[in-house]
């Protein structure tokens, strides 16, 4: 490696990570208990209160909550680990092949990108969900939700990794490296290590943006599909307020978004 | 028989998308006059020409304002004279003659003769007008009316048209030449401002003339504001805090609510005349797989998935309680034509299971089958911001796994669904429900007749595609053409039969009626037919005031 070409992997605070970790460990306990299921319809323990069969109680159709809360919780982190990994791979490729290329080419793409920001995207995301087949299933739902959020999700990214990819294109060592005679080839192979920095926030900063617009999709009734559960789903029962009255266990999923989006931000630290 | 949303033949259930949590605090109202009524109503009216109502808030301004020439007894289902002193139909059926009360007046203390009647009942008969209501005289173009003298008013019609005295209470009696959008009327109250998106207020027509209102002073309040607004969340709070004297059709955990915070303030009037059912997309041009359509074609398979819906549980859970598992068309609300006597499809899942096997379906490790191997899923869609009807397709979709059958449930806004209903009629299954303005069946003739485009699971059928639904037709013109009750109900009875044998609507439940009456409005007598609690408004009042 040239000299000056370090790796800056930001600090992740381990705190927030491991209970991330241990959370999710939980919900997969709580999944992997015998006789547990997230559609299974209790029908003479409706709205129950918490009991030594169900922890937090039961919904409205008779379903155990801590259940449906544990299956959100692993689906939405993982829909969303994966949605931001790809969306931050997409940003990474077009980001640092745009800042490498011509400038006016570079210009072009950065100006497709701004105009895909600019468009109305919740409104898009609603009309390309509601022209899915009316037969996908809760698990195709799921899959096509994230999927569409990693695709609406790569320009913001892009556009920060196509500033740094710039900046390291002007860097000293880029110079020295061409100076000294290296191949474009040799030179590429360095530029993904020294984004790392840039591109790690920026998958860490997606997790979280794409939990909430999940949320927001099902609390649309465009999300995941039933019986999966989903935060938007759930959420979705804080809108009635003779629910709210009924039991306070009805406020367990936006408490445990609130502390996961908390963690997630405590996650990545700044450099 | 309409779908709860203004305004088709079928009207469907206005859903508002309740798409963000949050709990809006109580707006500002306008002040209330003294002994002013006040509620709610969804929406903004689309019009207040009478002529042109079109829309349930448009059909409720109409209620309170116009003056008709008959009124139909929303309590005892009878229809009575209002403006008019005494009517008749002849004996052919064919012409009606009404007979005006003495000394009749508008609203500006004009005259009224039968002149203007006359006069209204022509122009809501004008194409160019373009009155609903028109169509309830079957042949509007043929219908001539005639005013002998200055009280009676002839109507002749060129065939006979059941329930002829129900048109009436539609058709708002204005000033010749001078209709004026509710601002001059006959009836209890005059429109007197709107504010978009607001209230609409009407004041007390000094004049009114219908029957017992000058002996009584009728009406008794001084006028009635409506403020429009569509969130129950804040109606309800409103009412506690006595800004509102009614609530109509509560939702059913909201009833549940107040009646934890105000239990003398609500009341549950039992099986509304309205029915919450599902149906299968039969129409043979719809864009599904020949295979699915084979399915939704197939009686045995309609008849098995509605013996493995347990509907006690669907009212149960879904209603809180406040529903009746239904299986026919007609309400036991509906007493004149509710049939006992009715055989219908049991919830049997062993029942189901043989019938489905029966027909050529296999269970092949928990998944349903059909003879050529296709594994049986479907969707069902609704609409969103009902909570009930959401609940209830979840609880079929556990239902019917019990049968191997996987069941996708989808909201869909009503602008989307009915684009798919009615235009594309891209969907598998339908649930929704069907609102009865009318307890007569002849009401029901758009959903029926397979030639009319509300007739869902099939719309607009050149010819009956099936023996069972020409022989629905044939019925259902019987019972129009009959001359007596006992033929019509027989007629009505054996379309009751064939639906509950063919399973083309399965039905789930029939709603109660869920209300919530301040303890200071006096006078209330509720009923199930729209605007069920304040047919009487007249009689109508706040405690304290005269």
């Amino acid at each position: 490696m040239a000299r000056g070409m370090t790796m800056r992997i930001p600090a992740i605070r381990p705190a927030a990570f491991w209970s991330l970790l241990a959370l999710a460990a939980i919900a997969i306990g709580v999944l992997a208990l015998p006789g547990r299921s997230y559609s299974g319809q209790d029908r003479e323990q409706l709205l129950a209160s918490a009991s030594a069969q169900h922890p937090a109680g039961t919904d409205a159709l008779g379903r155990d909550r801590m259940v449906r809360v544990s299956a959100a919780f692993l689906l939405s982190m993982g829909g969303a680990v994966m949605a931001s990994a790809a969306a931050t791979l997409a940003a990474a490729g077009v980001g640092t092949l745009s800042a490498f290329s011509p400038a006016a080419l570079g210009s072009l793409a950065m100006l497709a990108c701004d105009v895909f920001l600019a468009l109305p995207w919740l409104f898009l995301l609603m009309m390309v969900r509601s022209t899915l087949p009316l037969t996908t299933s809760p698990a195709h739902s799921a899959a096509i939700t994230f999927l569409i959020l990693a695709v609406v999700g790569w320009p913001a990214c892009a556009r920060a990794v196509y500033r740094g990819a710039l900046e390291l294109r002007k860097s000293e060592w880029m110079l020295q490296a061409r100076a000294a005679g290296l191949r474009d080839k040799q030179i590429m192979r360095h530029v993904l290590p020294n984004l790392t920095s840039l591109l790690i926030p920026q998958f860490l900063i997606c997790i979280p943006a794409f939990i909430i617009a999940e949320a927001n999709l099902g609390a649309l009734g465009l999300g995941i599909g039933e019986p999966l559960p989903s935060w938007g789903s759930m959420l979705l029962e804080l809108d009635n307020s003779p629910m709210l009255m009924h039991t306070a266990w009805v406020y367990l999923p936006i408490a445990l978004l609130i502390l996961i989006l908390l963690l997630f931000e405590g996650v990545a630290t700044k450099q | 028989m309409i779908m709860r949303l203004p305004r088709l033949p079928i009207r469907f259930v206005a859903a508002a998308v309740t798409a963000v949590v949050g709990i809006t605090c109580a707006g500002q109202t306008a002040s209330r006059l003294p002994g002013e009524l006040a509620w709610t109503i969804g929406f903004d009216p689309k019009t207040f020409d009478p002529a042109k109502v079109d829309d349930q808030e448009s059909e409720l301004v109409r209620y309170l304002t116009a003056g008709v020439l008959l009124r139909f007894n929303r309590s005892t289902q009878k229809v009575e004279p209002q403006l008019a002193e005494d009517w008749s139909i002849s004996s052919s059926g064919r012409t009606v003659t009404f007979k005006l009360r003495a000394d009749l007046e508008f609203s500006d203390g004009t005259r009224l003769t039968a002149k203007d009647a006359a006069w209204s009942i022509r122009r809501v008969l004008l194409p160019a007008t373009g009155a609903p209501v028109a169509e309830e005289f079957l042949s509007a173009a043929g219908v001539t009316v005639e005013t002998p003298d200055e009280r009676t008013v002839l109507v002749h019609l060129p065939r006979r048209v059941i329930g002829i005295g129900k048109v009436f209470d539609e058709i708002a009696i204005e000033p010749a030449d001078r209709p004026s959008e509710g601002r001059l009327t006959a009836g209890p109250f005059v429109v007197a401002d709107y504010r978009r998106s607001q209230y609409v207020r009407l004041r007390r027509n000094p004049h009114y003339s219908g029957p017992d209102s000058k002996e009584f002073g009728l009406p008794y309040a001084t006028g009635i504001r409506l403020d429009i607004l569509d969130n129950h969340e804040q109606e309800i709070r409103l009412f506690e805090h006595g800004e509102y004297d009614v609530i109509d059709s509560l939702p059913p955990d909201y009833f549940s609510l107040l009646k934890q915070k105000a239990p003398n303030t609500v009341r549950d009037l039992g099986p509304s005349l309205n029915t919450e059912q599902m149906w299968f997309n039969q129409a043979p041009g719809a864009p599904l797989p020949a295979w699915e359509k084979a399915w939704f074609q197939n009686q045995a398979f309609r008849v098995a998935v509605s013996r493995a819906i347990h509907r006690a549980d669907l009212a149960r859970i879904a209603y809180e309680g406040h529903a009746t598992p239904a299986y026919s068309f007609i309400s036991p609300a509906n007493v004149a034509w509710f049939d006992r006597s009715l055989s219908v499809p049991q919830e049997d899942v062993a029942a189901a299971k043989a019938g489905l096997a029966k027909a050529g379906f296999r269970l092949i490790g928990g998944v349903l089958t059909d003879a050529n191997g296709h594994p049986v899923r479907f969707s069902i869609l609704t609409n969103t911001g009902n909570a009930a009807r959401f609940k209830m397709a979840t609880l079929i979709q556990e239902d019917l796994k019990g049968i191997g059958i996987q069941v996708t449930v989808v909201a869909l806004d009503f602008p989307a669904l009915i684009e798919r209903m009615m235009h594309t009629q891209d969907y598998e299954a339908c649930l929704l429900g069907l609102e009865n303005v009318d307890p007569d069946p002849n009401a029901m003739m758009n959903v029926w007749l397979s030639s009319s485009p509300n007739h869902q699971w099939d719309p607009s059928e050149k010819t009956p595609a099936t023996s069972w639904e020409a022989e629905i037709d044939r019925a259902m013109n019987m019972q129009a053409s009959s001359l007596t009750d006992a033929e019509r109900k027989q007629a009505v009875d054996r379309v009751q039969q064939i639906v509950a044998d063919q399973q083309p609507f399965i039905y789930l439940v029939y709603p109660n009626a869920l209300i919530a009456i301040s303890p200071r409005l006096k006078g209330v007598q509720p009923a199930v037919l729209a605007p069920g609690l304040v047919w009487n408004v007249e009689n109508l009042r706040l405690e304290g005031t005269r």
